[in-house]
């Protein structure tokens, strides 16, 4: 059912539905619509779990759950609404997927009892099936945690049970349950701590406020179908055979990765990319979007930017096609380690990217582990590098906090001597390495390498995944903001702006040298106009450039 | 007990600590309506102390440690989602407050409340 476009019911259909009480077949119209506009948020919702278990899976577990019992209540449908909303239930039950689908199972459960064999539903019956729908969602726990989707069907209820006594018909009750279901949503990260700390709300709260507001926008006649466009799981993508037809003029291909923003309408999103670009595809999988698209040289920004006021982006790859037709394939860097002769020390980095892997080998290490903030290495990966040195002297460089813990755990796994220098990020790597002198002592060489540490200090330049308060600094969601010493120290809409406030805090006065790291997010060109305002600014700095490869940081900037 | 080391010194985590994390994660967990004791010494500290930790064994494995769940569940829930979501909430809760691995969770069913017969 779901795979074909909806189509609203026709004038006729829709009087029919707005006669209250509504019948069976009303009733089923209402749960599809519920059912649809969830499925078109469901991106959203997977993207705001992060309790109990932070999985993102809540939206596809409440479409899943509600496609169940949607297909039975389709196959036993019935005028009479008791016994609708009864299959309906019994679907839910049987479909139940995730800890929020089974909740919602229970609503259902409980709003079908209300319903027990009457042929109609009025706003009457509609208030006492959302109290049973409350009784039946509380029964299922003995701890119930608040600021979840159990709050929110709660203060639904509230409202229908306030409104009934005005009243109120049955699309005024529903408008009022969704408008309490909104208030009750926005109100849960005041409720559950958890939510506040990752600046969401309940995810299955709003999954169930989508089911309502469905019914709501049904009866008011608005759409459902965000997604007129074709979405494709990503695994679908045809990228590699996209590439293959370059048309004329399209220099660039271009592929971004990104969070759409809630109410992202696809195809308006297609319809503005066709006025940039050409072979645009855009696929979906876990909440993420990628877009696909083939521009002209002088256009190959214009996707980003656009991209950017539709959602978070997390990730941008681009790639010359020209230059791949004729034959320039991007060149793989080999890494060059430095030989260790026995009973030398050999130190062992952890590197987030490319072309830090390349500086830090340039720099004399003798083995890299790729990892970083999002992949940190295990510590066999850490011990896996340094076990068939032929030394027994190891330094490990984890140039992550979160990494620091590997390493130690690394070094009481191994037999060999190991030394943890605690360098937090790239930048503090490369000042250890340069005191670097393989054939002192262990301790000399911490002593030292410690010390060096102390003199680098490190700005980091990301975009904020969500919206978040820190150390004193509101943030909204896909802000950029820039980091000094691992405190966050600014929040701005663009990386110039956040840099601006990434120096004063640096106090420049005392720096000597500027050097960026520039991550795969930007290319060259972009990193230079950024160093050009810090060269206007600072005309006495020294400033460095280099590509640093590294994921989500868009600059790693060290100084000195 | 699990160990872990800080690099100021170790860190010692009883059974009776992870026990209390697990049941409270487990008795939030929706669906689950209340804990039973798993063995017989569970059944004589209930007997004597109503108020007593029962319902999860902690076994201290190598590296990590692995539980065990008694529940009573509500009647007319999908056993199945309910028992696959209290495993991962309880490991899950367990990994995150005591950074102590979780290996394994064995979920016994030992009976169903039945507040809403159909």
């Amino acid at each position: 059912m779901n795979q074909n476009k909806y189509v609203l019911p026709d004038e006729k259909e829709r009087h029919l539905l707005l006669q209250s009480p509504l019948n069976g077949d009303g009733l089923m119209l209402l749960f599809e619509a519920g059912l649809i506009w969830l499925t078109t948020n469901q991106a959203y919702v997977n993207s705001l779990n992060v309790f109990p278990v932070p999985d993102g899976d809540t939206g596809t577990n409440m479409v899943l759950t509600m496609q169940a019992a949607f297909n039975e209540a389709y196959q036993g449908r019935s005028k009479n609404a008791g016994e609708t909303a009864k299959a309906f239930a019994q679907g839910a039950l049987m479909g139940a997927r995730g800890n929020s689908g089974v909740i919602l199972s229970q609503i259902w459960r409980g709003f079908s009892r209300a319903l027990d064999h009457y042929e109609t539903m009025g706003p009457d019956l509609l208030m006492r099936a959302m109290q049973e729908a409350r009784n039946t969602a509380y029964k299922g726990v003995v701890k119930p945690v608040e600021g979840t989707i159990l709050t929110v069907i709660k203060d639904m209820t509230s409202a229908a049970e306030e409104v009934v006594t005005t009243g109120a018909s049955l699309s005024e009750m529903l408008l009022a349950i969704v408008e309490a279901g909104d208030v009750s949503v926005k109100n849960t990260p005041e409720l559950l701590p958890v939510l506040k700390q990752a600046g969401v709300v309940d995810s299955g709260g709003t999954g169930l406020f989508y089911i309502f507001e469905g019914m709501v926008r049904l009866l008011q006649g608005q759409s459902l179908d965000a997604s007129g466009a074709i979405l494709k799981p990503l695994a679908e993508l045809d990228l590699a055979n996209a590439m293959e037809t370059v048309e004329e003029g399209q220099d660039y291909e271009v592929v971004i990765d990104f969070a759409p923003n809630p109410g992202f309408a696809l195809e308006k999103y297609y319809e503005d990319l066709a006025e940039i670009g050409t072979s645009i595809q855009v696929g979906e999988g876990d909440g993420i979007y990628r877009m696909h698209i083939h521009t002209e040289l002088a256009k190959r920004f214009e996707p980003i930017s656009y991209t950017e006021t539709q959602g978070v982006v997390k990730k941008i790859m681009m790639e010359n096609l020209q230059d791949q037709v004729s034959g320039g394939q991007p060149e793989e860097v080999e890494l060059t380690l430095t030989p260790i002769n026995p009973g030398e020390i050999a130190v062992v980095a952890v590197s987030p990217g490319k072309g830090l892997s390349s500086i830090f080998a340039s720099l004399g290490v003798a083995a890299i582990v790729e990892g970083g903030q999002t992949m940190n290495p295990s510590v066999q990966e850490l011990v896996a590098a340094f076990e068939n040195l032929p030394t027994d002297k190891v330094i490990i460089l984890p140039n992550n906090k979160n990494i620091i813990l590997a390493a130690q755990n690394a070094a009481k796994v191994s037999v060999k001597q190991i030394g943890i220098i605690p360098t937090r990020n790239a930048p503090q790597g490369f000042a250890a390495m340069l005191r670097l002198n393989p054939e002192g002592s262990l301790e000399e060489n911490e002593e030292s390498m410690k010390e060096a540490i102390q003199e680098v200090h490190t700005g980091d330049i990301t975009i904020s995944t969500r919206s978040v308060e820190i150390d004193g600094v509101e943030v909204e969601k896909g802000e950029v903001i820039a980091l000094y010493d691992g405190q966050l120290v600014s929040s701005a809409p663009t990386i110039e702006e956040a840099i601006q406030e990434l120096l004063e805090k640096a106090n420049m006065d005392e720096v000597e040298r500027v050097t960026f790291f520039y991550g795969e997010d930007l290319n060259q060109t972009q990193a230079n106009l950024l160093a050009d305002a810090i060269r206007k600014d600072y005309p006495d700095v020294e400033l460095e450039i280099h590509s640093g490869g590294q994921p989500h940081y868009q600059l790693i900037i060290a100084f000195e | 007990m699990t160990t872990q080391e800080n690099p100021l010194g170790s860190i010692y985590i009883l059974s009776q600590a992870i026990r209390t994390v697990a049941r409270n994660a487990a008795l939030q967990s929706y669906g689950v309506i209340s804990l039973m004791p798993g063995n017989v010494g569970e059944s004589v500290s209930r007997f004597f102390n109503k108020d007593a930790d029962f319902g999860v064994l902690v076994k201290t494995e190598e590296d990590g440690v692995s539980l065990e769940l008694n529940l009573v569940i509500e009647y007319g829930l999908r056993i199945k989602t309910v028992t696959d979501s209290v495993a991962e909430s309880v490991k899950y809760a367990v990994e995150k407050t005591m950074a102590v691995p979780v290996k394994r969770v064995d979920v016994h069913v030992r009976g169903l409340r039945v507040s809403n017969p159909d």
